[in-house]
């Protein structure tokens, strides 16, 4: 029997829409976007595009004369830009403007730029919307050039000079940040800035003028070929340059932890030994920093996820991606005392992490040195916790630290007055919350240090 | 064909042409910038690891599958 339903994000563009077809992601394009389709297919511009591997691959598999149907390959999971560290973003950036540019110079255009149209794969971003795409009408505007400032232009330039925390702000303002806000949230000096004050205060000022077209005068404005490149020039080199003036919070984690090199390794042995006779291959690290663990995994992986909290890490972790050619490894931000949520229409439009992760459904996940940050920071519960990881993940492999490490006391001793209230933690309780959930299958402690490993099998 | 299935803003449509006024004095100004530098000899090579430029490398491939 087959199965079909469409995909709950993918309403807005009448050109076609995305469906699930017995597990398998697929996109129709309909009549009304026939002619661009054809023509982007036949001039060579998705092919063009495939080999830069620019956008996504994908196969015809149906073609009538009431719909034409592709397979995309298949993106096991997805990262959304509230998701992404700062360099991912503005990977995704420049990849939406070299895009741009090359559609303009083929006689195409990019009808929308939403941030949603991109997700990494394979260590690149990657742009996923096969139908944003529309003939380009000689002197005009770029339709979605306030779409790209308020998706990516925005919330750069706001980490830039507030830091990578206003990344998120996709999350609440699915459709990019409300152009006056952004304009507001900048330190006045960006007003002296000719670039910044015409893509943004300039904007919003005009904007704000301009917000009542009922006569839909959208269409009588004019823009050169020429004028255009140069806008899409420029943000690219401005982006290009962009960066973060903030440190890490673990940046230099493994200098500072309390970890001998001859520790170090032998954690790692443990769970290269554990992870090969459990044949793992696909993992999530949780709180996986910058992919150090999953790096030091000799068996081969077909689909790491490394998620942290800082982005910094996840920053780092990109770039090693980037220079290693770690293609099977996918980073991503992620507070596991917040994850995503589902939010849009419905709540169907963008998905939780939950959901993502219990269909990625990963053989192992590790959770190494975040334990005691869940239960100590977060007060969130062994039970709670263990129930967490019990939701997605066959195998766990997790470390605890005890009452004696140096960072479970730094914890706990920020609790002062509050302090009894964290006698439950210790290896007893540990061990009888998790074995509600887990069988524990081996133990081993690490020499040299206060910690324990865990290997455990959800009952 | 324009399917206006979101807003491109008015506002954000007559702008393009005083941004993009702005962006070719700006590319202009650092094009003569670096040419000034490289006849002194103090142009910086751009060793960006991360991100290339802006240019999709086009191979001469036969252009007819998808």
């Amino acid at each position: 029997m087959t199965n079909i339903t469409n995909h709950t994000a993918s309403y807005k563009d009448p050109s076609g829409f995305v469906f699930v077809e017995n597990g398998i992601v697929k996109r129709q394009i309909n009549p009304i976007y026939f002619k661009q389709y054809q023509a982007l297919k036949e001039s060579g511009f998705f092919k063009q595009l495939f080999d830069n591997q620019l956008l996504v691959k994908h196969d015809e598999v149906f073609s009538s004369s009431e719909k034409i149907v592709l397979q995309p390959e298949h993106i096991s999971f997805i990262t959304y830009p509230y998701e992404w560290s700062f360099n991912q973003y503005k990977a995704a950036a420049l990849l939406t403007l070299k895009i741009q540019k090359f559609a303009i110079e083929h006689g195409f255009t990019l009808k929308d730029a939403s941030a949603f149209n991109v997700t990494f794969n394979k260590g690149k971003a990657v742009f996923i919307d096969t139908l944003s795409f529309d003939f380009y009408i000689e002197n005009s505007p770029w339709r979605a050039y306030k779409q790209f400032v308020t998706h990516f232009l925005g919330p750069l330039v706001l980490a830039h000079y507030h830091g990578s925390q206003s990344l998120k702000l996709l999350n609440s303002f699915m459709d990019g940040i409300p152009l006056k806000m952004l304009a507001s949230m900048l330190p006045f000096k960006t007003k002296l800035n000719p670039f910044l004050y015409s893509n943004i205060h300039l904007l919003a000022k005009f904007e704000d003028k301009h917000n009542q077209d009922y006569k839909g005068e959208t269409k009588a404005s004019t823009l050169s070929k020429k004028a255009q490149l140069n806008i899409v020039q420029s943000l690219y080199d401005y982006i290009k340059k962009l960066n973060l003036k903030e440190s890490s919070e673990w940046g230099n984690y493994y200098n500072k932890i309390n970890y001998s090199d001859s520790s170090f390794d032998f954690k790692s042995k443990i769970i290269n030994q554990w992870v090969d006779n459990l044949n793992t291959k696909t993992l999530i690290d949780i709180g996986g920093n910058d992919g150090t663990f999953v790096r030091k995994i000799k068996a081969s992986l077909q689909h790491a996820l490394v998620c942290d909290i800082d982005n910094n890490a996840v920053d780092h972790n990109f770039k090693l991606i980037n220079t290693n050619k770690n293609s099977y490894i996918t980073p991503f931000v992620l507070d596991v005392l917040n994850p995503s949520a589902s939010i849009g229409f419905n709540n169907l439009e963008r998905f939780s992490f939950l959901k993502r992760i219990k269909d990625f459904a990963p053989d192992t996940a590790l959770a190494l040195a975040v334990i005691h940050h869940m239960s100590l920071s977060g007060n969130v519960s062994f039970d709670m916790s263990a129930r967490f990881f019990a939701s997605f993940s066959k195998d766990l492999i997790i470390e605890f630290p005890k009452r004696e490490d140096s960072w479970v006391q730094r914890l706990l001793n920020s609790k002062t007055d509050f302090k009894a209230y964290f006698d439950f933690y210790n290896e007893d309780n540990f061990e009888n919350s998790y074995k509600k959930y887990f069988q524990i299958i081996e133990k081993q402690h690490i020499t040299g240090t206060h910690r324990v490993l865990y290997l455990m099998k959800v009952k | 064909m324009y399917s206006l299935y979101f807003d491109p803003g008015l506002g954000a449509m007559i702008i393009q042409s005083i941004v993009a006024a702005v962006a070719a004095i700006l590319l202009f100004s650092k094009n003569i910038l670096y040419k000034v530098k490289a006849f002194f000899g103090l142009a910086k090579k751009d060793n960006d690891d991360l991100f290339d430029d802006i240019n999709v490398k086009e191979s001469d491939t036969d252009n007819t599958s998808n």
